[in-house]
């Protein structure tokens, strides 16, 4: 591991995304990524079935993205600014997806920030 | 010869452009945040630079993992707004300045600064979101009052460049600028942060007292900063926090009697959203005045 990042292992819920991550997800990471096309987004929202079949997702991949389980889809390796195609497509927001990734419901974490109505 | 009159540290939160989008002016949960802009704003209407230098990272937008450039440089005379998954925010293309960029791409080149180049591909909020709070009249207008040289920096994909790496950067870009024959004026503009994590069981992470400690470190003491190593800045202002180091590029454009005459800090959500403004000593043609909000 870079000099750069020794230590960073003791933050604890914390995935960072390097090389070994981004080998591992590569094939999701590229699925989410492609929502920006806008052709490959309609066949999404039309059809995901047929979007993940086109992608190649494994069956623990489709059911992640199926359930925009994000606590999940960060563990696996997906990248948040791939995750955040997702999220705008499917009518989620940041702190919707922030909240879900820490074991919160968007209410409780509303309750912990400074101004909860900029959104 | 061009010349750096100054520098722009600046949040780039997608939010930023949203609000903007949405006319939130009047919003109270947003007005702090736009108040903030205002001096800088002005002033960039004031000093009319011909060129803004963007250091910013694009969010697996435009570049993807299967080729993610380190540092790249935008040459083309311009640059459409990247749809992120909604369609392309309502904002005019970006102008480039291609005679300023390919000037750099050699000096930085023969400066030993090996960067690759990109024309005509699609630009995301890593730009556009301060943009039109910098120059909030062009949507309006139809088009940006000046010229912008995008430099993309990897902040996404460990590992990423060091924080001193991103300064000497902004050293050399300094360099090819001054180089420049052309008449122009530049200012220099970093992107990112400040505190903030969207990953994991720590993601919503944010430290205000760290913020205050860089904007007053990116003034004075930079090589504090660039002494730093990366899991510093991830352990004190979140992993995607440590995309300050873009400020750092900035910061490495400027000299060092330049002045912090504007800073504001509002952290409403996820996201400690910052602005500074920088004024070389040249270019300053009244008084600095401090406009300095927590």
């Amino acid at each position: 591991m870079s000099p750069q990042l020794e230590g960073i292992e003791s933050l604890q819920g914390t995935y960072l995304f390097d090389l070994e991550r981004s080998a591992k997800a590569l094939r999701l990471n590229r699925f989410l990524h492609d929502l920006v096309i806008p052709e490959k987004r309609a066949l999404f929202k039309a059809n995901p079935e047929a979007a993940f079949e086109q992608a190649r997702l494994t069956e623990e991949e489709r059911k992640m993205v199926r359930d925009l389980d994000w606590r999940a889809l960060i563990r696996y390796g997906a990248s948040f600014f791939t995750l955040e195609k997702l999220g705008r497509v499917s009518g989620v927001s940041n702190p919707a997806m922030v909240a879900h990734m820490r074991g919160e419901t968007l209410e409780e974490f509303l309750k912990t920030r400074n101004v909860p109505g900029a959104r | 010869m061009a010349r750096v009159i100054g520098g722009i540290g600046t949040s780039h939160v997608p939010t930023i452009g949203l609000a903007f989008d949405r006319k939130k002016q009047d919003d109270p949960d947003w007005t702090p945040l736009f108040k903030g802009y205002e001096p800088v704003a002005r002033w960039l209407a004031d000093k009319k630079p011909d060129v803004l230098v963007f250091f910013y990272n694009d969010h697996a937008t435009t570049f993807f993992f299967d080729h993610y450039p380190t540092f790249a440089l935008g040459v083309s005379a311009q640059f459409p707004t990247a749809d992120e998954g909604m369609g392309e925010r309502p904002v005019p293309p970006i102008k480039g300045h291609p005679g300023l960029a390919r000037h750099m791409a050699h000096s930085l080149v023969n400066d030993e600064f090996d960067i690759s180049v990109f024309q005509e591909l699609p630009i995301d909020h890593g730009c556009n979101s301060p943009l039109t709070m910098l120059w909030p009249d062009a949507v309006a207008a139809g088009q940006w009052p000046g010229a912008l040289v995008p430099i993309e920096v990897n902040v996404l994909q460990h590992p990423v460049p060091t924080p001193l790496r991103c300064y000497k950067l902004g050293q050399a870009v300094r360099r090819a600028v001054e180089s420049y024959p052309g008449d122009l004026k530049v200012v220099v503009v970093g992107t990112g942060g400040l505190s903030h994590q969207m990953n994991g069981e720590r993601a919503g992470f944010n430290n205000t007292e760290w913020d205050m400690q860089f904007l007053d470190l990116i003034e004075r003491d930079p090589c504090t900063l660039t002494a730093m190593r990366l899991a510093d800045y991830a352990r004190l202002g979140g992993t995607e926090g440590a995309e300050v180091i873009m400020w750092l590029a900035m910061r490495g454009a400027l000299s060092d009697g330049v002045k912090k005459i504007h800073q504001s800090y509002y952290l409403p959500m996820t996201t400690a959203m910052a602005v500074a403004l920088f004024e070389e000593p040249a270019a300053a043609t009244r008084p600095a005045k401090q406009g300095v909000a927590a």
